[in-house]
Formats: C-alpha cells, structure tokens, sequence
C-alpha cells in the first residue's frame, strides 16, 4: 500500500483559506485540524499572496480539458484540492484597523476588491472575520453592515472573532468551522453539480467524464461515505465501457492506464468497505476485480505487466485485510455453500499473500520470457538514452518522454514499442526473488499459525524453489526437507519426489556425497511408475531437477548414484563436484524409522522360540529392495548381541581374500549369488547356536555393495516389522520375508538360549516335624552326577510357609534379643574327598532367614554334605528353599551359570506341655483369713499357709509324635539363694532316671512347699525341664548338647498365717465290727481366744459314740482335741460321718471332704505284710486323691 | 469445466487422482488437492463454524485458487472425493450431483473383491466410469 499517494490512501479532507492576521492563524488551523471530519487550511498572511487562489497558473490543468489531451485521472488532482484550491476563504480584518482612519477603511475595502476577483473564477466562497483587537473594543452595527455589504455577503457568513480569553477564542473557531463547514458543503456541491452539467451538455457519452466525474463527486463528497461507496462503484463500472471503446492510446498504454485507474478505484472501495466492517462484501468484490481484470492480460511481450498488476492487487487486499479491525464476523458461516459461496481461506490475509507471491513469481517468468523473446540487450542499447528520458505523465497510468529543445522542454507520447522497451528495463530492476521469498514467508508464517501445515508446506516449497533459483542450495534444501517430511508421512509421492529431486541437486551442488546419495536411493525407491520409457511428460520441467517420476527416472538415479562409487570413478573425474577422495567410502545406517528402508529392508527371524544350549537352530535373513535396478551385494555382515554368533555372508562371484583376511576368526558362509532383484525378498536360511544361555539377539546387518558403500540395517522382525511406507499404499501383491505364513507374522529376532539342564543332585532331609528350643538340623547332599561344580554358591532361604514373615506381630512391638519363631543358625559342610571339615560355619549370613555359602570345587561323581541348623523358637511351619548355582566350567570367567533348586517343608512344634498345681497336705486344712474374704483379684493368687507344707505336682506331658526322654525336672527358686524364705524339696516322683514319654504320655513330679516368710507375693521360682529326643540318645550317644531345657516361671504365691488348723486323723483303714477312734483337732494359731462349734452328721455304716453338737473355747496358741469312737457296721469303702467345724468369729466352717472321710472297712483283721511298701501305699493314696 | 477428480484416503493419502485436460500439469493439481486437505480438516474439525450438519457429505466449495475452484466431499469411512473445476460458477446441485455419482463408482471400485481397502484404486472401469460422469456433468455446467 505504501506505493499509493497519502491523499489516496486517507479519507477526503475539506481545504480552506485563511487569509490576513497571521497571528491567528495557528490557533484557528490546530483547531479546524482537530474538527471531525478534520479541515486542511491554507494559511496566507498577507493580501499580496491572494494570487494563488486565482488558479491562474493551473491553467494547463483544466480537468475537463484533460480530454483533448488524453487521459483519465490526474495523478494530482485530489493533492491540488487538499492543499492548493480551497472551497472557502475566510478574509480576516483586525478590529482596529477596520474602524480606525479613512485610509485604513479604503484598504479593507481594496483588499476584499481583489480577494473577490481572485476568487471569483472558482467560485470559492468568501467569509468576513472581524477580530476583536481589545476587550473594549465596541462593534457597531453600521460598520458590520458596511463590510458585509462590501463583501457581498450574506449576514450569516459575517463572524465577529472574540478573543478575550481562552473560552472566547475556542467559542469563535467553533462559530468559523460551523460557517466553513456549511460553506465547504456547498462549494463542493456546486462543483459537482457543475461537472455533472457539463458532462450533460456534452450531449455525449463520454466515458471518461463520467469516470472523472464519480471520482471527484467522491473527492467532493468527503462525508458521506455511502454516497462515496456508491460514486466509486459507479465510476468503477463505468470504467469497463472504456476497456473497448477508447482509441485514444495505443492498445498497451491504454490498458495500462485503465487497470492503473481501476486499481485506485478498487483500492478505494475495499478500503470503505472494510471500514465499514463488511469484510464478505470486500471480498466478494475483490473476487469481482480479479476476476474481471484477471482475463485482461494484454500483449504477450509485456504479459509481466499484467502479472504484477495482478500481484499488486492481491498484496493491496492483503494488507488492507490484515490491517482492517474488521475480521471474519462470526455471524459468517457455511462456508463455500450457495448462500456464502467465500471460503475460510478467503477471510484470511495469508491466502492473498500466497497468490500475490505466486503472481509475482508469474511477472518473474514473463518478463524472462518477454526479455529473452524481445532479445532485449540489444534493443535497450539503441533505444537507452530515449528511455531515460521517459516519465509518468500527469495522468494516472500514463508515461511520456520529455523531449528538451533548447529551453523549450515539451512532452511527447510514446508508441507501444517505445512503452514496451520501458517496461522491460523497469522491469529488470526489481528484485523479485527476495518479494516472492517475503511474500511467501509471510504466508508460511500465516497459515502455520492457522495449523493449515500443507498450504504452509506449500508455500515453503515455493520459498525453497526461489532460493534453488538463485542458488541459495543451503537454505533451499533445509526448507525442502521440512516439506519432504510431511509428503512423506502423509504419502504423495509425486510432491515427494518433486522435493527429493530439488534436496538431491542441493546436495549434488553443495558437494555432499553421502547426501546425495541418500536421497537418491531414496528417490529411486519411490513407487512412482505412472510413466514409461519414453513417455514423459511434455513439462517435465515443473517437475524441476528431478525430472517427471517415471521408471526409467528411477532408474537413471539409481546408476547415477552407484556410478559415483564405483572403484574407478576416482578423484579428477568428470566435471561434477561430487568426487569420492581416496578411501573414503559411504557408510549408511537404516533403521526402522528411516526412509532408507524402501532401499533396503532386512528381515531376520529364528526359526523357534527357544533352544538349548549348543543346539543349533535355523535363522532367516530376508532382504527387500524397491530400488529399480537388482542390488548386487559384495558381503553381509549379520551382528549379534553375542559377538561370537556373528557370521559373514559372502558373495561367491565376489569373493576377496582382502576380505575375508578382515573377518579371520569368525564365522563365514558363502553364498552362490547376492543380487538383490526388486521388490523380491532375498531369503538365506543358515544354522546358529550359541553356548551361552540368556538372549541372543540380531542387531544388525551390515552390506558392503562394492568397495565405497556399506549400508548398515537395523534388523527387524516379521511380527512387528511395519509396512513400508508409500508403497503399503500400492495396489502390489503383498509379499513376506517368510514362505512359511506363522514365521511371517510371529517371527521373531530374538531366540531365548535356555539354561543347561543341571547334573546335580540335590538333597535335603529333614526327620519328623523339629520342636521347639532345640537345634534342628537340616542335611544337605550335592551330589555331582555329571557336571563339575565350580564356583558353586549354596542359598539358603527360610520363608514362613503361610506367607507371613518370621517374626510374630507380638514380638515386633516388643523387640528383644530373641524375637525370631525361626532362626537359621548355620551351614557347616563335609566333603567326602576330605574328612576335615571344610568351610564350617564358613556362611555369610545376611539375615537370620537366609543364608548364602561357597560350595567347594567337585568334580564328577564327587559329593558334598553339609547340615543347615535351624532354631525354633516358636511353633511355626516354614519352608526352607535351597538352591544352588554352579558353573559347570572350569573358566572361572564363563558368564553363565546352572542353577538347581530345593525345597523342603518343616514344621515346628511344641515338644512338651508343663503344668503344675498346689495341694493342701491330706486331711489337714488351715483356715486363713484370705479364704473367707470375697474372691477379688488378689484371690486369683494361691495362698499357702506360713510354714506348713503344701504339696506342688508338675505335670509335663509330650504333646509332639515323637518319644521324648525327661532327663531332669526341678525347681529353681528365684531371688537370693541364702536368704530362706521358702523351701521346696522334691517328695515323689519316683519314676527311673530318665523316663520316655510317647506321644500323649504325662510325667509328674511332686515337691513341697513350706513358706517360711509371710508374703502377699512371694516368688517360688521356675521350673526347668530338660528332654531329648529318644532317638538322639540312640544316633548320636549321650550328647548332652542334645539336652533341651526348658523353664517355665512358676506364677508367684500369697503367703499367710493361718487362724486355725483342723486336722482329721482317722486310721486309713478298720475292720468290721471293730471300734477305731478318729480325733478331730482345731489348733488355734492366733493369740486369741476362738470359739467353735463343732458337729458330726449321722451315718448308717457306723455307730459311734460322741456329741452330736457342741461348742468350745480354745485358747490362744493351743489345741482343742474331739475324740469320736466309731464302730463299722459294713465293710468296704466307706464314708465316716462328716465332721463340721464352725469358726464363730471368721464365720467359716470345716466340712470334711468325701476323700477325706473315705475309710476302707475289712471285713476281718486283714493280714498284711508290714514289710511292704506301706509308704508307698500311704504316699501313693494322696497322689491317686488328684 | 472438470479439471480433476481426486480420491484420498483415510490418513490423507492419495488413492486416485486422474485430470481431464490436455496440459501436463499433474505436479499443480497435485498440490492443489493437497493443500484442499487442509479446508476438509478445518470443516472437519470445526463443524459448527463451517455450518456442516451432522450427517452432510457435501463440503462445498473449499477454496478457489488462481484459475480453479476445489469442492469436497467426505463420505462416511472418511475417504475424501476432490473436485476442481476451472468453471468460475458451479451450481450447488450440481457438484452434488456429480459427488453421489462420484461415491456410487467410487463404492463399486472398493467393493471389488480383489481390491484391498485402504489401497490405492487401479481399476481402468472406475476412472472410465468418471470420465463419462465428468464428461456428461461437463455439458451441463459450462453454461
């Protein structure tokens, strides 16, 4: 836009004269500056400057003469009435100099004379200001009516300029632009009215006069904008009937000149429109425009010109869009359907940038054209010096030579020849390329920005053409690659190889071999077959360097590329820049993203999932070419991720010693042939094993074609090998690495080498569940039945077999020393080659549940034994995982390793179960003081009478399956040994030394307990047992670290002294018939004197003799004796009548119990033998009464 | 009159593209339908604005170039039919006419057992079957 004159791209603007007081003027043109719609003024100081307003001087600028002379539109018509002719003059006379001396008086009157005169032939308005010179200044009526009649004026035009103060002066500018606005209206009425009479009075149609006339009536018509609209519209309708009709310039010129004028009426109605905010209806119109215009593109020696008036018009729009505030209204929808046929790019400046830059590139390629056809050099010699002299005549559109003859200087027309001439040598100093390039960019930039990427990788490619065009290769080929990616991915193939072939003459130009030949594999493994042989299209040159896509296209790059690496294309060939130095060689890598893999794509699958070690299986290497010419391959390199797999494949036509001299060492097959034809899977199937176990993968294959190129693959597999890409979209038979259809879709690259099966034995033995508290061992055998063991590494792992840890929750809150159920004490080993024991508690134990140790070096049908000894403190279930891993080698560095893994289940029970109760001795019962009392808390506490013995039974009972032999049960009081505050003797239990207890069995033992101190908690202490197992003492002899004890507390004692003792001393046994005695005896222990009753029940088996009832005092610490004589009436276990001792002052009583009141009653004196173990039978009595 | 008819795949891809006039300029129309994909994902992706109902195929003009115009049309399984015409007015029924046409050959192409779908359409009957339908549809709009 900026190529147009200001006056053309701003609004009209109103012109007025100010004339005399210059100091005033300032103010007064600030303020007309700042009006709405703003006024230009012409500001003359003095009366002698009047003359400019006569338009005396412009009188060659006649407009409506202008025809004679040929043309539309002056080029400074609207600039002549925005600062040379105005439409009002406003005569300004100070107040002192209007009302002062008669001289003063004639002057005015002279000055305003000659302002008329030189006003008149315009017919510009006139307005009479007086100023008001001093505050006191007094404006009589006579006066004002003098000047306004002198002025031949109407009252209203008079205007008196107060300048008292600020408010006053803004107040009268205000009053002037009311009065020059209304003039100004006028005065450009009349004018249009004027035009418009004469063009009437012409009686003619006169196209030209009527286009004059809408632009001016507009120029005149400042603010009515619609009018405007329509007067441009009319004008630029108008101009279409001059297109045919003029024949008043030369065929070129006149066109040149009709889209000059219609370009500037165009411009202007876009611009009004896009104010207005009808952004649809410019656009709409724009189309119209270019539509029109589009078709008008002239002679064919100066079609250039059309080109760039088309791109100048796009530009125009463009700018205007991306400037104007108005952008597509949302209201603007469904696009590209009948009711709005405009499309979203439409609304958009990018889209006009795009075509403006691609009309640019049009005027580029006509003006090469036009100059070559014109063969211009030598024209523009002949012809230069008339051309310097060639200007833009006054009118719009126009050119003319100035001819200078002598002083005279005139103007001559040119011919179309001449004008041609002009436009070429005009035309050859522009730059376009860096426009095109701009213009582009800016569209680039756009519509990126809109996420339109193809229109912008269009746009980019044609940055990209203009920089190959002027050998910018660098910048060419980068951009070129960015749009080569997108063709790419979304597959057109014909945009591609169009793109390619610009990168591929970059490279080429730049000097980059290994590029150039990149892209052309690529290039030449693109599926483009559209045309054959000879069949090329006739403007293969669009296409640009890389000529139409076609087979033989193909073809010829693919040689091109092989050519300049073979051996003998050496430095100092040919012309080309492209020149392999000496050794240097090409070294491409392929992966599966690359492009490269339509070139070459390999395939590897392993015929099984998985082998053994040292078996062979069969492994495939499918190649795939789509390059047009067969591949011949020198040598394949197959890697592994186990180097010692890697192999060679050799071409047996090709073979070289240089080469196999390279791979001495490693594995190497020959292949009769290694031509790779197109778009054939080449399948070669060998034999692979590997020693080692884990993963053997393919990584790559490596082809050496020829002495200068190695494309290295990535390799890939059959079950996730993509298609390749554009030629997935052929209509081609689908073809697979593999004939047999699974290893096509499931084939894989990897093969997973098991492990060797181990030849090791493993044993783990375990006798019977282990018991708690004693050392459990676990025998291990390995033994060797095959394999050597070397390095070899025994695990021991112990895991709770219900999943839960080692460790009870109980233990965990309260941690001591000895919180572990189970505990791994150690591994000891035994070889069997050497007695000494070897590596005993050699173990490295990590945790109290795993264990790890070395296993000695054996060799075959060797053994090792070892003992892992585990503790229970708990009973729990675990199992004990064991496993060993061995190097079957003697290679201490052999990476892999045999494993064998053992598992054993043991349980941990509970051997023995211990109780123990106390028992008053028989028939003797204290009565304390405790027992009468209330049962409370304290009464869960036994209580034992002070210095009185108390019978305590243990019972231990084997609660496991296995025998258990009891070797000692005892007591073990607590606290300080020297101080005696109870004794405890051990008074039964007359079992053999060490008894055995079968499973279910119970072992007692009895002990007394005789408090000697008065205690309300009184320890007795513990009692510790000590077993074995049965069978230890029969396998490992009389060990006692086989001895197991245990100790369990004994709960702690009330110890008091009782009030009274009630012994009932009756025989064991009487016979029948005769009389035996039983005493009852109450000892009082307490200083008090004790009443009791006493009372003995009825019996049917005996008669005796004694009170029934009775009561007594006993005194204190003394004994009270009641004799009662009975006589049995029956014999056989009987029940003596129950006695009944009542304390009065504790409220208790004594009932002899039914045990204790149990005689046996002979029938006859009985004959005993006295010898005999009576005491044992009295002992045993007790005993048996639990 | 019909300068070219193009079919495009799903992952915008070419599958057909076959031109009617006598100039070699493949390369041009190629970008031309290109760069169309461009408006299709836009009216695709933006249906409210563009005014497309739900179920419409027709996409309508989607843009004029220097000395074409572009209509589209977007079946159901997202194939895209492309037209360009150098006709500077085309009636609506028209194009949408020669569009149902168009996706009729179109569907007996595909449905040809022997053509794998996704793959690019080599079939001699469909692109004679355009011609004629480009050929009676070329006596109607050049008006």
């Amino acid at each position: 836009m900026e190529h147009y004159p200001e006056e053309l791209r701003t609004p009209p603007v109103m012109l007025v004269s100010l004339v005399g007081c210059p100091d005033l003027h300032p103010a007064v043109t600030s303020f007309l500056h700042s009006e709405n719609p703003p006024m230009n003024t012409l500001a003359l100081p003095e009366f002698s400057k009047i003359s400019v307003l006569s338009g005396k001087k412009q009188k060659d600028g006649n407009d409506i003469g202008a025809t004679s002379t040929g043309g539309i539109l002056k080029r400074d018509w609207i600039s002549k009435h925005r600062t040379k002719v105005p439409s009002v003059v406003a005569v300004f006379f100070a107040m002192d100099r209007v009302a002062g001396n008669p001289a003063q008086w004639q002057q005015v009157c002279t000055d305003l004379d000659n302002l008329k005169i030189a006003i008149h032939s315009r017919n510009i308005k006139l307005i009479v200001v007086l100023v008001q010179t001093s505050t006191t200044d007094d404006i009589s009526e006579d006066l004002m009516t003098l000047l306004k009649k002198r002025a031949e004026i109407d009252g209203k035009f008079f205007v008196v300029f107060g300048q008292k103060d600020e408010s006053d002066i803004r107040k009268s500018c205000n009053r002037l632009c009311g009065v020059f606005s209304e003039l100004s209206n006028m005065y450009y009425r009349e004018q249009v009215r004027r035009i418009k009479g004469r063009i009437e009075k012409k009686n003619i149609s006169c196209f030209e006069l009527n286009i004059r006339y809408c632009f001016k009536a507009r120029t005149f018509f400042a603010i009515y904008w619609l009018e405007a609209l329509k007067l441009y519209q009319d004008g630029y309708h108008t101009l279409h009937e001059v297109i045919k009709d003029s024949k008043r310039l030369p065929p070129i010129q006149h066109l040149v000149e009709i889209k000059a004028v219609a370009e500037q009426f165009n411009f202007k109605v876009s611009t009004l429109l896009l104010h207005g905010g009808k952004v649809a209806e410019a656009i709409v119109w724009f189309r119209k425009h270019v539509t029109t215009y589009g078709q008008l593109v002239g002679a064919s020696e100066v079609g250039f010109l059309h080109w760039e008036w088309m791109s100048r018009q796009y530009l125009v729009f463009a700018e205007l869009l991306e400037t104007s505030s108005a952008s597509a209204p949302g209201s603007v929808s469904c696009f590209g359907t009948p009711d709005n046929p405009l499309t979203e790019w439409e609304f958009q400046p990018a889209y006009y940038y795009q075509l403006s830059a691609s009309y640019l590139r049009e005027r580029k390629n006509g003006l090469s054209k036009s100059l070559l056809a014109s063969g211009f050099s030598d024209v523009a010699d002949a012809m230069d010096d008339s051309l310097d002299s060639v200007i833009p005549s006054v009118y719009v559109g126009q050119f003319v030579r100035l001819l200078e003859q002598g002083t005279v200087i005139s103007m001559l027309p040119l011919n179309d020849a001449e004008y041609g001439c002009y436009a070429l040598s005009e035309g050859k100093k522009v730059q376009d390329m860096f426009e095109i390039t701009a213009l582009f960019r800016r569209s680039v930039e756009s519509f990126s920005s809109l996420k339109a990427s193809r229109m912008s990788s269009y746009c980019s490619s044609r940055v990209a053409k203009e920089y190959f065009a002027s050998r910018e290769f660098v910048n060419s080929k980068q951009l070129f690659i960015g749009v080569a990616d997108l063709y790419r991915q979304e597959g057109w193939v014909t945009l591609l190889w169009e793109s390619l072939g610009y990168i591929r003459e970059c490279s080429r130009e730049l000097g980059l071999l290994r590029e150039f030949i990149e892209f052309s594999l690529e290039m030449a493994s693109l599926p483009a077959f559209s045309f054959t042989g000879m069949d090329i299209p006739k403007n293969s040159l669009e296409y640009g360097p890389g000529g139409a896509p076609s087979l033989s296209r193909r073809q010829i790059i693919q040689e091109e590329a092989f050519m300049l690496l073979k051996e003998n294309s050496g430095p100092g060939d040919g012309h080309s820049i492209l020149n392999l130095a000496e050794g240097q060689s090409i070294y491409l890598e392929i992966d599966p993203v690359s492009p490269l893999r339509t070139a070459l794509l390999a395939s590897i699958f392993f015929h099984e999932q998985s082998i053994k070690p040292g078996s062979s299986t069969s492994i495939t290497l499918a190649l795939l070419s789509q390059l047009p010419c067969p591949l011949e391959i020198d040598r394949l390199e197959v890697q592994f991720n186990q180097p010692e797999c890697n192999f060679t494949i050799s071409n047996a036509q090709k073979k070289l010693s240089a080469l196999t001299l390279e791979q001495q060492g490693s594995r190497e097959e020959i292949a009769p042939t290694l031509t790779l034809e197109t778009n054939t899977w080449m399948r070669l199937t060998y034999n692979i094993k590997s020693e080692q176990s884990g993963k053997l993968e393919c990584l790559s294959v490596t082809s050496k074609l020829g002495p200068h190129l190695t494309i290295c693959c990535r390799a890939e597999c059959p079950a996730s090998m993509e298609g390749l890409p554009l030629w997935k979209f052929e209509d081609l038979v689908e073809t697979f690495p593999s004939k047999d259809p699974e290893l096509s879709f499931s084939g894989q690259k990897i093969i997973q080498i098991q492990e060797p099966e181990p030849q090791i034995e493993v044993s783990l033995n375990a006798s019977g569940p282990a018991l708690v508290g004693e050392i459990f061992t676990v025998p291990i055998l390995i033994k060797s039945i095959g394999h050597e063991v070397n390095c070899g590494e025994l695990k021991i792992n112990i895991v709770d077999a219900r999943g839960g840890g080692l460790m009870s929750l109980r233990e965990i809150e309260e941690p001591s020393h000895n919180s572990l159920d189970v505990e791994l004490l150690s591994v000891s080993g035994i070889s069997d080659e050497d007695d000494s024991p070897r590596d005993v508690e050699n173990i490295k134990k990590i945790t109290h549940s795993f264990g790890v140790v070395p296993v000695p070096s054996l060799e075959g049908w060797q053994s090792w034994s070892g003992k892992l000894t585990i503790k229970w403190h708990r009973p729990k279930q675990v199992m004990v995982y064991v496993s060993l891993r061995y190097s079957p080698n003697r290679m201490v560095t052999a990476p892999h390793k045999v494993s064998v893994h053992k598992s054993l289940q043991i349980e941990g029970k509970i051997p023995l179960v211990i109780d123990h109760s106390f028992m008053l001795p028989f028939r003797r019962d204290p009565l304390m003081i405790s027992m009468t009392k209330p049962e409370d808390e304290s009464g869960q506490m036994v209580s034992l009478s002070l210095n009185e013995t108390t019978i305590l039974i243990i019972s231990a009972r084997n609660s496991c399956e296995v025998p258990l032999r009891l070797v000692s049960v005892c007591i073990e009081l607590g606290g300080d040994a020297s101080v005696s505050i109870c004794s405890v003797h051990r008074i039964g239990g007359n079992f053999p030394e060490h008894p055995l207890l079968v499973p279910g069995e119970e072992f007692k033992a009895i002990f007394s307990v005789i408090p000697h101190v008065e205690s309300q908690k009184l320890g007795v202490g513990s009692i510790h047992l000590k077993w074995e197992r049965d069978s230890n003492s029969l396998m490992f002899g009389k060990d006692t670290d086989s001895c197991v004890s245990i100790e369990q507390k004994l709960p702690d004692i009330q110890v008091e002294l009782p009030s009274l003792i009630v012994t009932l001393d009756c025989p064991p046994h009487a016979v029948l018939g005769e009389p035996f005695t039983v005493f009852v005896k109450v000892q009082n222990l307490t200083s008090i004197l004790q009443e009791v009753k006493y009372s003995v029940g009825d019996s049917q088996i005996f008669v005796f003799s004694g009170s029934h009832n009775n009561a007594t005092f006993i005194l204190p610490k003394s004994e009270h004796v009641v004799a009662y004589k009975l006589v049995p009436l029956n014999s056989g276990h009987q029940q003596i009548p129950r006695f009944t001792v009542t304390s009065i002052r504790y409220s208790a009583g004594y009932h002899s119990s039914v045990s204790a009141s149990t005689i046996f009653i002979f029938p006859s004196e009985p004959h005993l033998n006295h010898d005999g173990s009576s005491t044992g039978l009295e002992l045993s009595a007790p005993l048996s009464s639990t | 009159m019909i300068v070219c008819v193009a079919v495009i795949g799903q992952q915008n891809n070419p599958l057909f593209l076959q031109s009617f006039t006598q100039e070699d300029d493949d390369l041009k129309l190629h970008h031309i339908v290109h760069c169309s994909l461009d408006v299709i994902d836009e009216r695709v992706n933006n249906p409210k604005r563009s005014g497309i109902a739900v179920n419409e195929a027709f996409l309508g003009l989607l843009y004029p170039t220097e000395s074409y115009k572009v209509y589209g049309y977007l079946t159901n399984t997202k194939v895209k039919f492309i037209l360009i015409t150098a006709d500077p007015e085309v009636r609506d029924a028209d194009a949408r006419n020669f569009f149902r046409k168009f996706h009729v050959a179109y569907v007996d192409a595909v449905s040809n057992p022997f053509h794998v779908p996704g793959k690019k359409i080599t079939s001699t009957s469909f692109s004679r079957k355009l011609r004629s339908i480009v050929d009676n549809l070329g006596s109607i709009t050049t008006v």
